[in-house]
């Protein structure tokens, strides 16, 4: 159980009525992670979903074995694992607690069986992971353009450009 | 009013049921659309949700210094402009035409509505477009650290 006030501070959560924030509420739970604590990595299932209330946390892929990249670094109010509302999601990156953080979880096959009681949780919830995803797909698409404008050549050298814009 | 077979060959919508495919195809609209003809300029709000049947479309974009890139060109079964469900949103692209086609048109806010009016709809057609938004940001991630990979001197 969590303070429907901290669900009000992720922004994943801000368009979400107060009447399904309480529902939500109830099954969310609140934990405190030590630095460098790894809350899941590539490739593993991902069944719970993390909305970070305090800290820093680091989205990151092996390059080489001697090599992270830093996908991004979330702050504050930020989600990360919100594909546990999804049947068999795997993790595309590792995340790693960079400092102590407090972050408040939902177990995403709980959350399912909710959502088929409660529809309109449902989609609500699904509309704010949708416009996390989004806002991420827009961002790349900006950082793609500023790219290929300065570097033109680079779009020869990339093979699957088709899946780098907004067409399903 | 489309036929719900014509909206199996979306590949964003084949995996609804039948009876969602029939309430979208009651508010959906086919379009044929001439050659040269522009669906949406780069900048401008996105209304609607595009569905290519048959023909093709390019989706051009101008970058900060002028030049013209042509990021995808879309066949038929393709979408684009289903992030204008999630609030508003405006192109990041021009979407012309290069030849005559044909398309399935779906309005926002029509669908927007129909999904607050039947919460099961709206809960069922939003974890699809999830699905799709996550395939899509998996396949950034994998071609990022891809092309990492093989230049770097990026890095």
């Amino acid at each position: 159980m969590v303070k429907i006030e901290d669900l009000k501070r992720i922004n994943m959560l801000k368009a979400v009525p107060d009447h399904l924030l309480e529902i939500i509420a109830q099954e969310a739970h609140l934990s405190i992670f030590g630095t460098n604590t790894q809350l899941f990595s590539v490739g593993q299932r991902v069944d719970i979903c993390y909305m970070l209330i305090m800290g820093q946390v680091a989205l990151k892929v092996e390059l080489h074995p001697d090599i992270d990249v830093i996908l991004d670094n979330l702050q504050s109010g930020a989600s990360f694992g919100p594909s546990a509302f999804l049947e068999g999601s795997k993790a595309p990156y590792t995340a790693v607690c960079q400092e102590p953080c407090e972050v408040i979880t939902l177990f995403g096959p709980r959350m399912i069986e909710v959502f088929e009681t409660n529809p309109e949780l449902g989609y609500h919830l699904m509309t704010g992971v949708a416009g996390q995803y989004k806002r991420t797909i827009g961002a790349r698409a900006q950082m793609i353009i500023k790219t290929l404008d300065s570097h033109p050549e680079l779009k020869q050298s990339i093979d699957e450009i088709e899946t780098l814009t907004p067409a399903y | 009013m489309i036929e719900i077979e014509a909206l199996k060959k979306i590949h964003f919508l084949k995996e609804l049921p039948d009876d969602i495919l029939e309430k979208i195809g009651a508010v959906a609209q086919l379009e044929t659309v001439d050659e040269e003809a522009i669906l949406v300029r780069q900048d401008q709000k996105m209304n609607f949700v595009y569905m290519l049947v048959s023909g093709k479309i390019l989706l051009n974009c101008r970058s900060a210094s002028g030049k013209a890139l042509t990021l995808d060109e879309l066949s038929s079964g393709q979408s684009f402009g289903i992030s204008a469900f999630i609030g508003e949103s405006l192109s990041n692209f021009t979407a012309i035409c290069p030849e005559k086609s044909t398309v399935i048109t779906l309005s926002a806010d029509q669908m927007i509505q129909l999904c607050e009016k039947d919460f099961k709809l709206g809960y069922t057609f939003m974890q699809q477009v999830v699905r799709m938004f996550k395939s899509r940001m998996d396949k950034h991630t994998r071609q990022f650290i891809h092309s990492l990979a093989n230049h770097p001197d990026m890095v």
